[in-house]
This record gives C-alpha cells, sequence and structure tokens, in this order.
C-alpha cells in the first residue's frame, strides 16, 4: 500500500484523471439535484449558492491538482531508476492536465447562473 | 515457413517444435469448435466483422440509393427505417469492436512475448457469444422484423406503445448477447497485457500499441454495463411492463438517453484508440525511427481514456438540460481535442524527424491523418452548444462521424491489414491492386461525406426516408450517392486483392517492413504456440537492437523451452517491472465455450419468442456448463496435476496466490462494479428527475430480513478471509469443511433476501420504484446465491485434492467475489432503505 503512495509508481497516471472524474461526477450530480431540490430564482443571477459551492470545489481540486503535479516533478527528480523517472514526470504531465481541465470546465460558474 | 521444416535446426531443436506443435495443436472438422489458441480466434473475430462489414455496407447502399433522387419510392418508410438502424448497429457493434477486438486477441500476445491470451477458453466463449448474437441479430432483416428506432434506441420511441413489433427486442436481447464478448475480451486483454508480458518487459517498455489496447480494453470493461444494464431495463419494460422509462408510471425516458451516451461515447474512443495504436506502431516502422515522445503518446491514452467519459451529455444537448450544466460539458468536449492534438503532432513530428518510405500501408496512414483531423475540427465545432443546437439530428452530425468513425477506425485498420498480412499469410501484398482501392475509397468516402456537410447545413434532417425536390437537396444527395457507390467499388477491388494475395502473393522475407516489434520474430504463418523459445527484452525496439532474435529464438536459447510436461506455458510476469513471478500453464482446447455459447443463444431465442420456462431451463444449462468449464482449474487432471517445473522456474500459478486469476476477477468486477453504479444512478435519478416517481413513506422492505442477510454476508466473507489467512501460512486443515460453512452462510443471505423481496409485495409493473427495486434486489440475491455456489463446489474441489495448501489460488479469486457482494450489499442497503427510510417519501 505504501509503494501506491510514492509519486514514481504507475499508479499515478490514472489518479489525477480519477480525481478530475469524481470532481465531475460531483459537481453535475450536485449541480442537478440541487436544481431539482432547491432552484434558487433567475433573478439571483450567478450569485447563488451552488455557483459558490461549484466554484469552491473547482478551486479546492485545482489546488489539490497542481500540487500533485508539483509532487510528480519533485519525485522524477529525485528518481533513481529510468522507470521511476519515467512514471513521475509523466504523471506529473497527467496531473497537470487533470488541473487544467477541472479549471476550464468549472470557470463557467462565472457567468452562468445554475438551473436556467 | 514452419519452424519444424526449418533444415538448419538440430534433432533436439526439432523434437522441441514438434513437441510445441502437438500440445498446442488445433483439432480440424468439428474439432475446429473446441480451438481456444488466440491466433485462431482472433482470426475468427476478424473474418466475421469483415462479414458483418459487408453486410452494413450493403445496407449503406440501400440508404444512399433511396436517397439519391427526391420523391424517390426505392424503400417504403418502414424498410428504410429498419435498413438505417441496422446499418448503425451492424457496423457499430458487429463490425467495428469486434474486429478492432479480433485485432488485438491475435496481435497482443504475439507482441509481448506470451504464447497466448491467459484466459484462451473466455477468448474462445466470447467468439461464440458474438457470432451468435450478430446471427440472430441480422436474422431480423431477413425476417423483415429489424429494429427499426435508430442505432441507440430512444425511448419512447422503442418502447412498447410506438414499437410493439419484435424489432427492439431482436436489438436489445442481441447486443446484450454481443457484449458479453466485447467484455470477455476486455478483461482478459487488460490482465494478459498486465501480467503475461515476457521477462524484462517493464511497463514502461512494453509496445505502444500495448498501452492502446490496454485503455481500450478498460474502457470497454468500464464503458459497456451501462448500456447491458439499459438494454436489460427497457426489455424488461417491454416483456414485463416495468416502467423504467414510462413518465406515467414514475419512470423517465432520458435515463435511456444517459444510460445509452454513457457507453455510446466512450465507445467512439473504443473504436478509434487501437486505430491511432495502430498508427503509432507503423508510422515509425515507416518514418524509420523510433517515436518521437512515447511519454507524451501515453500520457494522452490515459487523458483521452478518462475525459471520453465526461462528454457523454454532449449527445444530449437538446433535451433541456441547464445552460450551466451544458457548458461544463461543453468544455469538456473541447477539452478532448488536446490529448487527441497530442498525438497528432507526435505523429508529425516522427514523419519530420525521420526519414519516411511511401508504402502501401503509409498510404492509409496519411489518409486516416486527412479524414480524421477534418473529423476531428468539426467535432470541436460540434461542442459549441449554439452551434450543436442548430445542426443536431441534421447530415451535417451523420458526415461528422463518419469522418470520425471511418478515418479514425477504417483508414488506420485497412494500413494494419496490409502491414500485417505477410505475417498472417507469408506473402506481401500487391502494391498496385492496393494502391488502386485505397483511391478509390479515400475519393469515394470524401465525394459522400464532405458534401454531406453542406447537405446538413441545408437542414436536411437525418433518417428522413425521402425529399421533395424543392428543399434543393436533390444535387448534393446525388453526389453523395454516386461517392457512395465509388467507395463501395474501393472495398470490392480491396476484397479481390486480399483473396487473390493468399494465392499470388510473392514470398515475404523475415521481416518485411524492417520493422522493431517482437511479431516480426516469428515464424510466418505463426505457429499456434507463437515463439518456442520465450526472449528477455529490455528495449521498446527487440529487433532493431537485436536482429538474430528470430533465429535465437526458433533455435530455443530463450526462456520456458521445455514440452516434456505436456502443459500449454507462458510467462507470468510482474504488471510493473517485467520480473518473471510464475509459469502460466494455460487451459487447452475445449467444447465448454461452445457449448455454454449456444445454451446462451437458446436464452436469447427463448427471451424473444417469449417462451420463458424454456429460457429459465436454458439458463440453467447453461450455468452448468460454464461451472463444469470452471471445474477443469487448478490441480486438475485436465489442468496441471503434476506442479514440477524445470530448476530455475518460478512456480505454476495455481500453486501461487496471486496469480493472473485474482487479476482476471478484479478486472470482471470493475465491469460488475459498472453495471452496479449505472443502477444506483438509475435509481438516484428516477428519484430526484422522474415527474412521477412514488417513493413509500415507509420502506417495503423488512429491516431484520435485510439486516440478517446482511449479518450472515458479513460473517461469511469474515470466515472466508480467515482461511485465506491461513492458506497463507500453508495450513490447509478444515479447509473444506470451512469452505462448506461459508456455502451455507451464503445460502442463508440468499434465503433471507429471497425472504424479504418476498414479504416486501413489490408491484414492479406499477411503478418505477418497485420495478428499480426489484432489479437491484434480484441483482444482489444472484451475487449472493453465486458466492453460495462457488464456495459449494471449492468444498468439492478441496475433497478431490485441486485445492489445497499446494494449490491455493482458487480461494483467494473466490474470497473477492465475497468481497465485492460485501460492499455492494451494505451500500445498496443505504441507498433503498436508510436514505428512503431517513428522508421519507420527499417526492
Amino acid at each position: 500500500m505504501k509503494r501506491l503512495l510514492r509519486m514514481a509508481h504507475p499508479i499515478h497516471l490514472v489518479v489525477g484523471p480519477t480525481i478530475w472524474g469524481l470532481w465531475f461526477v460531483a459537481i453535475y450530480a450536485g449541480l442537478s439535484v440541487a436544481c431539482s431540490v432547491a432552484p434558487p430564482t433567475p433573478e439571483q443571477g450567478m450569485l447563488t449558492g451552488i455557483n459558490i459551492a461549484v466554484g469552491l470545489a473547482t478551486l479546492a481540486t485545482t489546488v489539490l491538482l497542481l500540487g500533485l503535479s508539483w509532487a510528480g516533478v519533485t519525485a522524477a527528480r529525485r528518481a533513481g531508476l529510468h522507470r521511476e523517472c519515467y512514471f513521475a514526470f509523466t504523471s506529473a504531465g497527467v496531473y497537470l492536465f487533470s488541473a487544467g481541465a477541472t479549471l476550464f470546465i468549472g470557470y463557467p460558474v462565472v457567468f452562468l447562473p445554475p438551473c436556467i | 515457413m514452419s519452424d519444424t521444416k526449418d533444415a538448419t535446426l538440430t534433432p533436439g531443436i526439432r523434437r522441441l517444435h514438434e513437441g510445441m506443435a502437438r500440445v498446442w495443436a488445433n483439432p480440424a472438422g468439428l474439432g475446429a469448435l473446441t480451438v481456444v489458441n488466440h491466433t485462431s480466434v482472433g482470426l475468427r473475430f476478424m473474418v466475421t466483422g469483415a462479414v458483418f462489414f459487408l453486410i452494413g455496407g450493403l445496407l449503406a447502399m440501400l440508404i444512399r440509393t433511396q436517397l439519391a433522387f427526391p420523391d424517390n419510392d426505392f424503400m417504403s418508410h418502414e424498410t428504410y427505417n429498419q435498413v438505417f438502424s441496422m446499418h448503425g448497429t451492424v457496423m457499430m457493434f458487429l463490425f467495428a469492436i469486434p474486429i478492432l477486438e479480433g485485432v488485438a486477441i491475435y496481435m497482443i500476445p504475439k507482441m509481448i512475448g506470451a504464447r497466448d491470451l491467459v484466459c484462451p477458453r473466455l477468448s474462445a466463449f466470447g467468439y461464440f457469444c458474438y457470432l451468435f448474437g450478430g446471427i440472430i441479430l441480422t436474422s431480423s432483416l431477413v425476417l423483415e422484423m429489424a429494429p427499426s428506432s435508430g442505432w441507440f434506441m430512444y425511448t419512447p420511441l422503442s418502447s412498447g406503445d410506438y414499437s410493439p413489433g419484435r424489432g427492439s427486442d431482436f436489438w436489445l436481447l442481441g447486443i446484450t448477447f454481443v457484449e458479453i464478448s466485447a467484455l470477455s475480451a476486455g478483461v482478459e486483454l487488460v490482465v494478459s497485457i498486465l501480467r503475461t508480458r515476457t521477462e524484462g518487459m517493464a511497463l514502461h517498455k512494453m509496445p505502444l500499441f500495448a498501452w492502446y489496447i490496454l485503455a481500450m480494453a478498460l474502457m470497454i470493461v468500464v464503458g459497456f454495463p451501462p448500456l447491458i444494464l439499459g438494454s436489460i431495463l427497457l426489455e424488461l419494460e417491454r416483456a414485463a411492463g416495468m416502467p423504467f422509462f414510462d413518465v406515467a408510471g414514475g419512470g423517465d425516458p432520458v435515463l435511456w438517453a444517459h444510460l445509452f451516451w454513457l457507453f455510446g461515447h466512450p465507445e467512439v474512443y473504443i473504436i478509434f484508440l487501437p486505430g491511432a495504436g495502430i498508427v503509432s506502431t507503423l508510422l515509425p516502422v515507416f518514418a524509420r525511427r523510433p517515436i518521437v515522445g512515447y511519454g507524451w503518446v501515453v500520457a494522452a491514452i490515459v487523458i483521452m481514456g478518462f475525459i471520453s467519459f465526461g462528454l457523454w451529455v454532449h449527445h444530449m444537448f437538446t433535451l433541456g438540460i441547464p445552460q450551466l450544466a451544458l457548458a461544463f460539458f461543453s468544455a469538456a468536449s473541447m477539452l478532448v481535442a488536446i490529448p487527441t492534438g497530442i498525438q497528432i503532432f507526435v505523429w508529425l513530428s516522427t514523419l519530420w524527424l525521420g526519414r519516411p518510405v511511401m508504402s502501401l500501408p503509409m498510404l492509409w496512414i496519411v489518409g486516416f491523418l486527412v479524414i480524421f483531423v477534418l473529423g476531428g475540427l468539426t467535432g470541436v465545432m460540434l461542442a459549441l452548444v449554439p452551434f450543436n443546437w442548430q445542426v443536431h439530428d441534421t447530415h451535417f452530425v451523420v458526415a461528422h462521424m463518419h469522418y470520425v468513425l471511418v478515418g479514425g477506425m477504417l483508414f488506420p485498420l485497412m494500413a494494419g491489414l496490409y502491414y500485417w498480412l505477410p505475417l498472417v499469410s507469408g506473402r506481401m501484398p500487391s502494391e498496385r491492386l492496393g494502391k488502386w482501392s485505397f483511391w478509390l475509397i479515400f475519393l469515394g468516402f470524401n465525394v459522400t461525406f464532405l458534401i454531406m456537410h453542406w447537405t446538413g447545413l441545408l437542414g436536411m434532417r437525418r433518417r428522413v426516408f425521402t425529399y421533395d425536390s424543392a428543399m434543393g437537396w436533390d444535387i448534393y444527395n446525388l453526389i453523395s450517392s454516386v461517392g457512395g457507390f465509388m467507395m463501395s467499388a474501393g472495398v470490392a477491388l480491396l476484397i479481390l486483392d486480399i483473396a487473390l494475395h493468399f494465392r499470388f502473393g510473392r514470398k515475404a522475407p523475415q521481416n518485411p517492413w524492417n520493422a522493431d516489434t517482437l511479431e516480426w520474430a516469428m515464424p510466418k504463418p505463426p505457429t499456434p504456440y507463437n515463439f518456442v523459445s520465450l526472449p528477455r527484452l529490455e528495449t521498446r525496439h527487440p529487433l532493431w537492437d537485436d536482429p538474430e532474435l528470430p533465429r535465437t529464438i526458433t533455435e530455443g536459447q530463450h526462456g520456458l523451452n521445455t514440452i516434456d510436461h505436456g502443459r500449454r506455458e507462458t510467462w507470468g510476469s510482474d504488471a510493473l517491472t517485467g520480473k518473471l513471478r510464475e509459469v502460466v500453464h494455460l487451459p487447452t482446447n475445449s467444447w465448454w465455450p461452445f457449448f455454454a455459447a449456444l445454451s446462451l443463444a437458446v436464452v436469447c431465442i427463448c427471451l424473444l419468442v417469449r417462451l420463458y420456462p424454456l429460457a429459465g431451463v436454458a439458463t440453467l444449462v447453461a450455468a452448468v456448463f460454464l461451472l463444469r468449464w470452471s471445474w477443469e482449474n487448478g490441480a486438475h487432471p485436465k489442468a496441471a496435476p503434476d506442479a514440477t517445473v524445470a530448476p530455475g522456474q518460478p512456480p505454476l500459478h495455481s500453486r501461487t496466490m496471486n496469480g493472473p486469476g485474482v487479476w482476471t476477477m478484479s478486472v470482471a468486477h470493475l465491469a460488475n462494479g459498472s453495471f452496479y453504479l449505472s443502477l444506483l444512478f438509475g435509481w438516484f435519478y428516477l428519484w430526484t428527475v422522474a415527474p412521477e416517481w412514488q417513493m413509500p413513506e415507509t420502506s417495503p422492505l423488512s429491516l431484520p430480513l435485510l439486516a440478517g442477510a446482511g449479518l450472515a454476508l458479513t460473517l461469511g466473507s469474515a470466515w472466508l478471509a480467515k482461511m485465506v489467512r491461513r492458506l497463507r501460512r500453508h495450513n490447509d486443515s478444515g479447509l473444506g469443511g470451512g469452505m462448506y460453512l461459508a456455502a451455507g452462510l451464503g445460502a442463508l443471505q440468499s434465503a433471507l433476501l429471497g425472504l424479504a423481496i418476498w414479504q416486501a409485495g413489490l408491484a414492479p409493473s406499477e411503478t418505477a420504484h418497485d420495478a428499480t427495486l426489484l432489479v437491484a434486489l434480484a441483482y444482489v440475491l444472484i451475487h449472493a446465491l453465486l458466492g453460495a455456489l462457488l464456495c459449494l463446489l471449492q468444498g468439492l474441489r478441496v475433497g478431490y485434492g485441486f485445492v489445497g495448501a499446494e494449490a491455493p489460488l482458487e480461494p483467494v479469486v473466490v474470497l473477492r467475489l465475497w468481497y465485492y457482494n460485501l460492499v455492494v450489499y451494505w451500500s445498496l442497503f443505504v441507498a433503498v432503505w436508510v436514505m428512503p427510510t431517513l428522508l421519507g417519501g420527499a417526492s
């Protein structure tokens, strides 16, 4: 189990997109349920609890993924084996993409109301 | 060239080859139905897929004939509906996926230095499911009762009210049957790639094609179950009146759209990834240099595999979803262009930095690049919501889809066909006929579908069976039809070329394209055992780094080069490092896969004609065949009764506790888990969204019975885990009795659960709530029965001496199932009892 936590393990190739996937499902499901159960009035525009919650979740996930990306780069620099360096760097790239994807997809909360 | 005919071999090596040939022999005549070898099964998949391609192509020509002129009465609208529905269905489900699986099944062991896939009987079973399912589905055309609701079968059009005939049933049952095949291939490809690579082939050294197929197989494993669930629910609605998609009964037709596209969008990438894998394999060979950015490609594959699951709603932009949610999916749809772009730039860079030679396979690759990039660009256009709304359900979308799928799959497939043809036949392809065929298909395709973008932009809806001349679409449709027939001429020429090839093609040299991958170290045509000895490899380019490999392999200079034991063997290696861990002994030819698939075909037909008692009997027969098949395992006399291995070799996998079987069970549970999560999604979706959903004030399920069943399952799992821990210490005393006790606890769980279902008095044909609840409870009940049954069989096997301290693998595999049941049971308990009880009849 401890082995899996090391950034040079290939499991990290899929951890970033998995975190992205969980965030994506959470915001879509959360938005759908919130709009079904307690939709805010259209007059409120973007300043709704839903937008704020989605925005905060987006920022938190982005920061987490960026941190993991940086951890991957650090691990790659310290790696003793070529294999470890390879997986750490590739995982860092995938984490970075996942962070960018999170921010890009979550960004519309700034200018779109949630339930219209 | 056959290994045994090589005059340079010493008598000892020749005996080794002859021994291998005897142990790995494929019977002829009726016995051919028992063949399980991946080379034969892969070829069968490909040939059958090609036949279905011709059927799908014929249907396409009927469509183009009908649309060639305005007010055409070549076909009635009823026939046209059947023809376009079956064209899409055949091409997507019976051609694209199976033929690519066939390529993967055929190529993967050869490229990773294995002798076969890890579950050869599963390959054979998958093939027969595909064949029988395909025959059942296409027979509906002959019977003039084919599905007519389009290839994605939207409800309520496909439901009983609007499609009262048998067409939808053919689709739902036939496709589900075919998907068993896809899942079988998906599971075993994942495990084979991860656990049976040759010695030293670390994960980051394996061929890129294996990465692509690994991603494809995992996507099949996760992506297909939502559609299987949807098909089961829709068939239950049609056959038993359970209103999952009927608003009046508390269902919602949009649930079908979600379940379909949860499968349907990843499906596009499932089709594209093997195509891209072929390109990434061939292009460096013809550029005569290693691919630029291996790591970039791996990252792009991983990203694409995940992102493609986040796009499904972009097929549903017009369904009335809030704008913010549309924006999420629009952004995700644009993002997928990034990993695609990475691969395209990697390919261009490789060409730029290499010394490319233009030969026939390369011509198809260039065609792929042109067409796929155009399809990708219109894909980004369709990701934009306002544009998507404008062209939704028009011929623009049809044109885009064909650019992506034909460009992304058919052209690379043809490149791969010509590239690997010398491996299959031992002969070189004809450049002249091949080029004629390419140009006819390439030009015909663009004439057909480039024009179709305009037709769509002018407003022509897809699926209209004719049109008025005043619409101004005449000339575009006529041009598209001419292009379609030009493409057909190209396909006809291609068939002629392949047919002549096997008779007149000139003999191929050992490595005709100067390729780097291991399959070219094999004899041509390949022997059933692939390699007489398995080399240690620590390079991505084995044949470029060691051109002598074909000779040294044939001379038996590498590993696993004994056959006196009479077993079919390949290496079992560490998933990450490629270090040797086990000798995997593989099952031999068998009738069980054929009979199991045949009895499932009988189940399918009985359900189709609504002979339910007979379907029940056939299901029991299929279960008996499957369990009998599982009996020949481990230390069974027909598997590996003698555990002796050559000095220095690792143990047989059945004598370890982490053999590929454990991995196979885990990957199968990924598919199972995807099915279960889709079911949970359906439950919560209908609860929160369906306008007429009726949640009772109190749960109809008895808490004591549910808790008792859960307790029995928990105790059984803990007991089984304890026995496995003892096995790890080589202690098997009381193992048989322990297995019977676990079986008893499983039986108790089943009985209590069955009683809870019976006591609940559900009315599944009246409300979607009761129908969904019943399906969910039936799901856990089936798993409980399976857990009990497998423990019972384990108890018997301990008695026979097939399982014990010396052969401890199987209890570990069974424990995985129990753990899965445990998680599923208690999470379902929370979803269907705790949450409704806490939240009450909220909607």
